[in-house]
Protein backbone atom coordinates (compact mmCIF):
# COMPACT_ATOMS: atom_id res chain seq x y z
CA UNK A 1 0.00 0.00 0.00
CA UNK A 2 1.59 3.24 -1.17
CA UNK A 3 1.12 6.17 1.14
CA UNK A 4 2.80 9.28 -0.23
CA UNK A 5 4.30 11.75 2.22
CA UNK A 6 6.04 13.80 -0.41
CA UNK A 7 5.52 15.47 -3.71
CA UNK A 8 8.25 15.55 -6.35
CA UNK A 9 8.14 17.71 -9.45
CA UNK A 10 10.64 18.60 -12.17
CA UNK A 11 10.95 21.14 -14.90
CA UNK A 12 13.56 21.73 -17.59
CA UNK A 13 14.39 25.39 -18.18
CA UNK A 14 16.26 26.87 -21.12
CA UNK A 15 18.32 29.26 -19.05
CA UNK A 16 21.69 29.02 -17.32
CA UNK A 17 21.76 27.61 -13.80
CA UNK A 18 23.01 30.92 -12.34
CA UNK A 19 19.95 32.74 -13.67
CA UNK A 20 17.56 30.12 -12.34
CA UNK A 21 19.34 30.17 -8.98
CA UNK A 22 18.81 33.92 -8.79
CA UNK A 23 15.09 33.60 -9.59
CA UNK A 24 14.65 30.92 -6.95
CA UNK A 25 16.60 32.57 -4.15
CA UNK A 26 16.23 36.34 -4.61
CA UNK A 27 13.21 37.74 -2.85
CA UNK A 28 12.25 40.24 -5.58
CA UNK A 29 11.88 37.39 -8.10
CA UNK A 30 10.64 34.70 -5.75
CA UNK A 31 7.89 36.95 -4.46
CA UNK A 32 6.57 37.25 -8.00
CA UNK A 33 6.44 33.73 -9.42
CA UNK A 34 5.84 31.91 -6.18
CA UNK A 35 3.70 34.36 -4.26
CA UNK A 36 1.89 37.38 -5.66
CA UNK A 37 2.60 40.07 -3.11
CA UNK A 38 6.29 39.81 -2.45
CA UNK A 39 8.72 37.86 -0.33
CA UNK A 40 11.58 38.41 2.08
CA UNK A 41 14.47 35.99 2.20
CA UNK A 42 17.39 36.13 4.60
CA UNK A 43 19.45 33.77 2.47
CA UNK A 44 21.42 31.75 5.01
CA UNK A 45 20.65 28.61 7.01
CA UNK A 46 18.28 29.60 9.81
CA UNK A 47 17.38 32.85 8.05
CA UNK A 48 13.79 34.08 8.16
CA UNK A 49 11.54 34.12 5.12
CA UNK A 50 8.10 35.50 4.45
CA UNK A 51 5.83 34.86 1.49
CA UNK A 52 2.90 37.18 0.94
CA UNK A 53 -0.32 36.84 -0.96
CA UNK A 54 -2.57 39.80 -1.52
CA UNK A 55 -5.79 38.11 -0.60
CA UNK A 56 -4.51 35.64 1.89
CA UNK A 57 -1.75 37.09 4.01
CA UNK A 58 1.79 36.19 4.93
CA UNK A 59 3.26 32.74 5.43
CA UNK A 60 6.45 32.45 7.44
CA UNK A 61 9.28 30.14 6.55
CA UNK A 62 12.81 29.37 7.68
CA UNK A 63 15.74 28.78 5.37
CA UNK A 64 17.31 25.36 5.88
CA UNK A 65 20.08 24.91 3.30
CA UNK A 66 21.76 27.26 0.84
CA UNK A 67 24.33 25.67 -1.48
CA UNK A 68 24.68 27.90 -4.57
CA UNK A 69 23.83 27.22 -7.28
CA UNK A 70 22.45 23.75 -6.60
CA UNK A 71 20.40 23.45 -3.44
CA UNK A 72 17.97 25.74 -1.64
CA UNK A 73 15.55 24.48 0.98
CA UNK A 74 13.17 25.98 3.48
CA UNK A 75 10.51 24.91 5.90
CA UNK A 76 7.25 26.80 5.62
CA UNK A 77 4.34 27.01 8.00
CA UNK A 78 1.11 25.26 7.18
CA UNK A 79 -0.97 28.35 7.93
CA UNK A 80 -0.61 32.12 7.78
CA UNK A 81 1.09 34.01 10.60
CA UNK A 82 2.44 31.04 12.52
CA UNK A 83 6.00 29.95 13.16
CA UNK A 84 7.26 27.24 10.79
CA UNK A 85 8.02 24.83 13.61
CA UNK A 86 7.99 21.04 13.60
CA UNK A 87 4.52 19.65 13.19
CA UNK A 88 3.28 22.89 11.65
CA UNK A 89 5.37 23.02 8.53
CA UNK A 90 6.53 21.11 5.49
CA UNK A 91 9.98 21.08 3.91
CA UNK A 92 10.54 22.37 0.38
CA UNK A 93 13.78 21.56 -1.44
CA UNK A 94 14.83 23.00 -4.77
CA UNK A 95 17.62 21.08 -6.51
CA UNK A 96 19.17 22.64 -9.61
CA UNK A 97 21.45 20.90 -12.08
CA UNK A 98 23.02 22.16 -15.29
CA UNK A 99 21.83 20.15 -18.26
CA UNK A 100 23.10 20.85 -21.77
CA UNK A 101 22.69 24.61 -22.08
CA UNK A 102 19.84 24.72 -19.58
CA UNK A 103 18.85 23.80 -16.06
CA UNK A 104 16.82 21.02 -14.53
CA UNK A 105 14.87 22.08 -11.44
CA UNK A 106 13.56 19.43 -9.08
CA UNK A 107 11.30 20.35 -6.20
CA UNK A 108 10.37 18.06 -3.33
CA UNK A 109 7.83 19.00 -0.70
CA UNK A 110 7.75 16.56 2.20
CA UNK A 111 6.54 16.13 5.75
CA UNK A 112 2.78 15.93 5.31
CA UNK A 113 2.74 12.90 7.60
CA UNK A 114 4.52 14.79 10.38
CA UNK A 115 1.90 17.48 10.75
CA UNK A 116 0.83 17.66 14.33
CA UNK A 117 -2.70 16.59 15.10
CA UNK A 118 -2.54 16.79 18.86
CA UNK A 119 -3.31 20.38 19.66
CA UNK A 120 -6.49 22.32 19.32
CA UNK A 121 -4.91 25.30 17.64
CA UNK A 122 -4.35 23.02 14.69
CA UNK A 123 -8.04 22.76 14.01
CA UNK A 124 -8.36 26.50 13.69
CA UNK A 125 -5.33 26.67 11.43
CA UNK A 126 -6.70 23.93 9.26
CA UNK A 127 -10.02 25.69 8.95
CA UNK A 128 -8.33 28.97 8.01
CA UNK A 129 -6.05 27.25 5.60
CA UNK A 130 -8.78 25.32 3.91
CA UNK A 131 -10.74 28.49 3.41
CA UNK A 132 -7.76 30.18 1.81
CA UNK A 133 -6.98 27.33 -0.47
CA UNK A 134 -9.55 27.93 -3.15
CA UNK A 135 -8.57 31.59 -3.36
CA UNK A 136 -4.94 30.63 -3.58
CA UNK A 137 -5.40 28.27 -6.47
CA UNK A 138 -7.11 31.03 -8.40
CA UNK A 139 -4.23 33.40 -7.70
CA UNK A 140 -1.68 30.92 -8.89
CA UNK A 141 -3.50 30.19 -12.09
CA UNK A 142 -3.80 33.91 -12.73
CA UNK A 143 -0.12 34.48 -12.07
CA UNK A 144 0.84 31.63 -14.37
CA UNK A 145 -1.37 33.23 -16.99
CA UNK A 146 0.33 36.58 -16.57
CA UNK A 147 3.73 34.94 -16.85
CA UNK A 148 2.62 33.39 -20.11
CA UNK A 149 1.45 36.69 -21.54
CA UNK B 1 -0.26 29.19 -0.26
CA UNK B 2 0.30 25.90 1.40
CA UNK B 3 -1.76 23.01 0.32
CA UNK B 4 -5.25 22.63 1.61
CA UNK B 5 -5.32 20.61 4.77
CA UNK B 6 -8.83 19.63 5.47
CA UNK B 7 -9.10 18.12 8.96
CA UNK B 8 -9.63 14.57 7.76
CA UNK B 9 -6.50 14.77 5.63
CA UNK B 10 -4.35 15.95 8.50
CA UNK B 11 -5.58 13.07 10.65
CA UNK B 12 -5.09 10.72 7.77
CA UNK B 13 -1.50 11.66 7.05
CA UNK B 14 -0.67 11.57 10.74
CA UNK B 15 -2.28 8.13 11.04
CA UNK B 16 -0.27 6.87 8.09
CA UNK B 17 2.96 8.49 9.19
CA UNK B 18 3.70 5.60 11.54
CA UNK B 19 5.32 2.53 9.93
CA UNK B 20 3.65 0.08 12.33
CA UNK B 21 0.24 1.51 11.53
CA UNK B 22 0.96 1.19 7.84
CA UNK B 23 1.88 -2.45 8.46
CA UNK B 24 -1.37 -2.99 10.38
CA UNK B 25 -3.34 -1.41 7.55
CA UNK B 26 -1.54 -3.45 4.91
CA UNK B 27 -2.12 -6.67 6.85
CA UNK B 28 -5.77 -5.79 7.14
CA UNK B 29 -6.05 -4.94 3.44
CA UNK B 30 -4.41 -8.25 2.52
CA UNK B 31 -6.79 -10.27 4.70
CA UNK B 32 -9.89 -8.34 3.77
CA UNK B 33 -11.26 -8.59 7.27
CA UNK B 34 -9.55 -9.51 10.53
CA UNK B 35 -9.69 -9.21 14.31
CA UNK B 36 -7.06 -7.44 16.39
CA UNK B 37 -5.92 -10.84 17.62
CA UNK B 38 -5.44 -12.15 14.09
CA UNK B 39 -3.42 -9.08 13.08
CA UNK B 40 -1.26 -9.33 16.22
CA UNK B 41 -0.50 -12.96 15.39
CA UNK B 42 0.74 -11.91 11.97
CA UNK B 43 2.91 -8.93 13.00
CA UNK B 44 5.66 -8.55 15.60
CA UNK B 45 3.35 -6.31 17.62
CA UNK B 46 1.39 -7.06 20.80
CA UNK B 47 -2.40 -7.22 20.70
CA UNK B 48 -2.81 -4.12 22.94
CA UNK B 49 -0.52 -2.20 20.59
CA UNK B 50 -2.53 -3.37 17.58
CA UNK B 51 -5.74 -2.23 19.30
CA UNK B 52 -4.22 1.19 19.88
CA UNK B 53 -3.11 1.51 16.27
CA UNK B 54 -6.53 0.39 15.06
CA UNK B 55 -8.03 3.18 17.16
CA UNK B 56 -5.90 5.81 15.40
CA UNK B 57 -6.71 4.35 11.98
CA UNK B 58 -10.40 4.29 12.87
CA UNK B 59 -10.37 7.97 13.92
CA UNK B 60 -8.82 8.80 10.55
CA UNK B 61 -11.83 7.14 8.91
CA UNK B 62 -9.83 4.23 7.53
CA UNK B 63 -11.70 1.32 9.13
CA UNK B 64 -15.02 -0.37 9.04
CA UNK B 65 -15.85 -2.77 11.82
CA UNK B 66 -18.51 -5.31 12.59
CA UNK B 67 -19.09 -7.63 15.49
CA UNK B 68 -19.09 -11.36 14.98
CA UNK B 69 -19.76 -13.31 18.16
CA UNK B 70 -17.22 -12.11 20.71
CA UNK B 71 -14.88 -10.67 18.12
CA UNK B 72 -14.76 -7.35 16.31
CA UNK B 73 -13.72 -7.74 12.70
CA UNK B 74 -12.03 -4.80 11.00
CA UNK B 75 -11.70 -4.01 7.31
CA UNK B 76 -10.15 -1.12 5.35
CA UNK B 77 -12.25 1.78 4.09
CA UNK B 78 -10.41 2.93 0.97
CA UNK B 79 -12.30 6.21 0.47
CA UNK B 80 -10.06 8.44 2.65
CA UNK B 81 -6.98 7.10 0.85
CA UNK B 82 -8.49 7.94 -2.50
CA UNK B 83 -9.45 11.38 -1.27
CA UNK B 84 -5.91 11.95 0.05
CA UNK B 85 -4.46 10.92 -3.29
CA UNK B 86 -6.68 13.41 -5.05
CA UNK B 87 -5.65 16.10 -2.59
CA UNK B 88 -1.95 15.38 -3.13
CA UNK B 89 -2.59 15.62 -6.85
CA UNK B 90 -3.93 19.13 -6.27
CA UNK B 91 -0.80 20.04 -4.30
CA UNK B 92 1.31 18.61 -7.11
CA UNK B 93 -0.55 20.61 -9.75
CA UNK B 94 0.07 23.71 -7.68
CA UNK B 95 3.79 22.98 -7.96
CA UNK B 96 3.43 22.45 -11.70
CA UNK B 97 1.89 25.89 -12.01
CA UNK B 98 4.68 27.49 -9.98
CA UNK B 99 7.42 25.74 -11.92
CA UNK B 100 5.80 26.75 -15.19
CA UNK B 101 5.77 30.37 -14.01
CA UNK B 102 9.45 30.04 -13.05
CA UNK B 103 10.29 28.57 -16.44
CA UNK B 104 8.52 31.36 -18.33
CA UNK B 105 10.26 33.97 -16.26
CA UNK B 106 13.70 32.39 -16.65
CA UNK B 107 13.32 31.96 -20.39
CA UNK B 108 12.00 35.49 -21.05
CA UNK B 109 14.65 37.94 -22.23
Amino acid sequence: MQIPDRIEREVRIDAPIERVWALVTEAEHFGGWFADSGAEIDLRPGGAMTLSWEEHGTVRARVERVEPPRLFSYRWANAVDVEPREGHSTLVEFSLSAEDAGTRVRVVESGFASLDTSDQERQRQVDDNTKGWAIQLGNLAEHAGRALA
Amino acid sequence: MLAARSPEHVDLFAALGDPTRRAVLSALAARGEASATAIASQLPVSRPAVVKHLGVLDRAGLLDERRQGREVLFSVRPEPLESASRWLAVVASEWDRRLTALKRLAESS
